[in-house]
């Protein structure tokens, strides 16, 4: 199970660069303010902004399709049956079903909005190591138990992926057909999940004892740990992209309150 | 059960944050109060990751599989680290999978969180329960179990189904809201006998994964 987070956290591009504490305010602004947008008219906006961003971000498109590729069948299926069951005015007849005006700009608009906030979201994460990120939200005040509890997870969730693999193999090595639902197939699952947690729990109880060992908890060693998380508040370029970004934000949630509504 | 970017307006949104944080607030409140923190937080952290890996099994039922959602079991087995943890798995899923969003995370978490520490309070009932303790312990897991699934499922489709379109028709809302319950009504009842099965087994070989 390999989830490829990081796997274009390293290239070299102004994103890239921008350092990862500025860019969560920023582009977490940008995806609020396009959470905001009602109106079509603002759709191409968002198209371009977003656009701008990701080839500025010189992710590859491919990864981008890729990563569009499972929440895109929600989206299909919500795309396909609104224009039949949200709206009054039709504007094609089909039998006893009707498109409906409405549903389709809704449709329209819920899927732009998506794919703009989707491919924001990829381009925030995507341009710095995800150990990056989480150092940042320490630095913006996230507890100081959730920042431990992701690192210790994120640090373990790729191993865990694989000895669930290598127990799903054993499994159909000595037999097992999971193809059929039956009360002896989901006891063997449940039994396949509690091994998977009382692995995790024995492995849990190790690396505690690790921890300890290397000064975890200590007075001294929380004070040092504290004092090295800090934004870089003399990188002027990274404050003036957030500027620059956040500015933005707030001129497409004005233009949106200032609009008609369509 | 993610409501992905795009598909709630902002009040909802930023309504999903706020109750995110007073939720996150009291359960690390509540975490600080037990005597063991800083040992439960590598024991919530790997059974997170855990949980998560476990999510990801696929139970075939023809023709198609449906992947458990675990909120109840989590509630049950870490109690008030249920809802942090459940906060970063839906984090992890928002950024590995594109499985939710950014900005429904507090919406979403809510959706999961909640029902996850009803289920531990319904769960630790059975430690004032001497009498029968096996059969309630049967009894309780299904509740979880099943409850939790139930009550996620329902934030999940009134959320959804109202706030999807304006113009939406009440008729075809109503329809809609149901014909999804009924689909969750059997996932949650697999979902409550799969607790049921995995508790007895943590009961027989890990005990102490049960104690709160």
């Amino acid at each position: 199970m390999k989830f490829a987070l990081d796997q274009y956290a390293y290239l070299d591009s102004p994103l890239h660069r921008w350092q990862q504490g500025y860019k969560l305010v920023g582009l977490l602004s940008l995806i609020f303010a396009f959470a905001f947008v009602q109106n079509v008219w603002l759709l191409p906006i968002m198209i371009v902004i977003t656009g701008i961003l990701f080839t500025i971000s010189r992710i590859p498109f491919s990864f981008l399709i890729k990563r569009l590729r499972y929440p895109s069948w929600f989206i299909l299926a919500v795309v396909i049956l609104l224009p039949f069951v949200s709206g009054t005015e039709p504007i094609f007849q089909l039998g006893y079903f009707s498109i409906k005006e409405e549903g389709c700009w809704q449709a329209l608009l819920i899927s732009v909005r998506f794919f703009c906030i989707l491919t924001v979201s990829l381009i925030l994460f995507g341009t710095a190591p995800f150990l990056s990120s989480i150092k940042a939200m320490r630095a913006l005040g996230l507890p100081r138990v959730i920042v431990d509890m992701t690192l210790l997870s994120y640090r373990y969730l790729e191993e865990l992926g694989e000895t669930l693999t290598t127990m799903q193999r054993a499994m159909r090595l000595r037999g097992f057909q999971p193809h059929g639902f039956s009360r002896r197939n989901l006891e063997v699952f449940a039994q396949l999940t509690g091994s998977i947690l009382i692995r995790s729990y024995e492995r849990s109880l190790r690396i505690y004892q690790a921890m300890i060992l290397r000064g975890y908890g200590s007075q001294n060693n929380l004070k040092k740990k504290h004092s090295k998380i800090k934004i870089n508040q003399r990188d002027h370029k990274s404050l003036l992209a957030t500027l620059i970004t956040v500015i933005t934000g707030i001129l497409l949630i004005s233009l949106e309150l200032i609009l008609p509504s369509f | 059960m993610h409501i992905p970017d795009g598909f709630l307006p902002p009040h909802v949104c930023l309504a999903g944050y706020a109750l995110t944080g007073g939720v996150t607030w009291y359960s690390l409140r509540q975490i600080k109060h037990d005597r063991y923190t800083q040992a439960n937080i590598p024991k919530a952290s790997l059974l997170t990751a855990a949980f998560f890996v476990a999510s990801l099994i696929h139970i075939p039922i023809p023709p198609t599989s449906v992947h458990l959602i675990l909120n109840g079991l989590m509630g049950a087995v870490l109690g008030y680290y249920a809802f942090p943890a459940i906060l970063i798995g839906l984090f992890f899923q928002a950024v590995m999978f594109q499985h939710g969003g950014m900005s429904t995370l507090g919406v979403n978490a809510i959706i999961l969180g909640a029902p996850a520490i009803a289920a531990y309070h319904l769960f630790r009932q059975r430690e004032h329960l001497s009498a029968k303790r096996q059969l309630l312990t049967k009894v309780f897991s299904f509740g979880a179990g099943a409850g939790a699934l139930l009550l996620s499922a329902m934030m999940f489709t009134l959320l959804l189904v109202t706030n999807i379109s304006p113009d939406m028709n009440i008729s075809v809302e109503r329809t809609a809201i149901f014909v999804s319950l009924g689909g969750y009504a059997i996932q949650a009842a697999i979902e409550g006998i799969f607790s049921v099965m995995l508790i007895s087994f943590l009961e027989q070989v890990k005990p102490e994964l049960l104690k709160s």
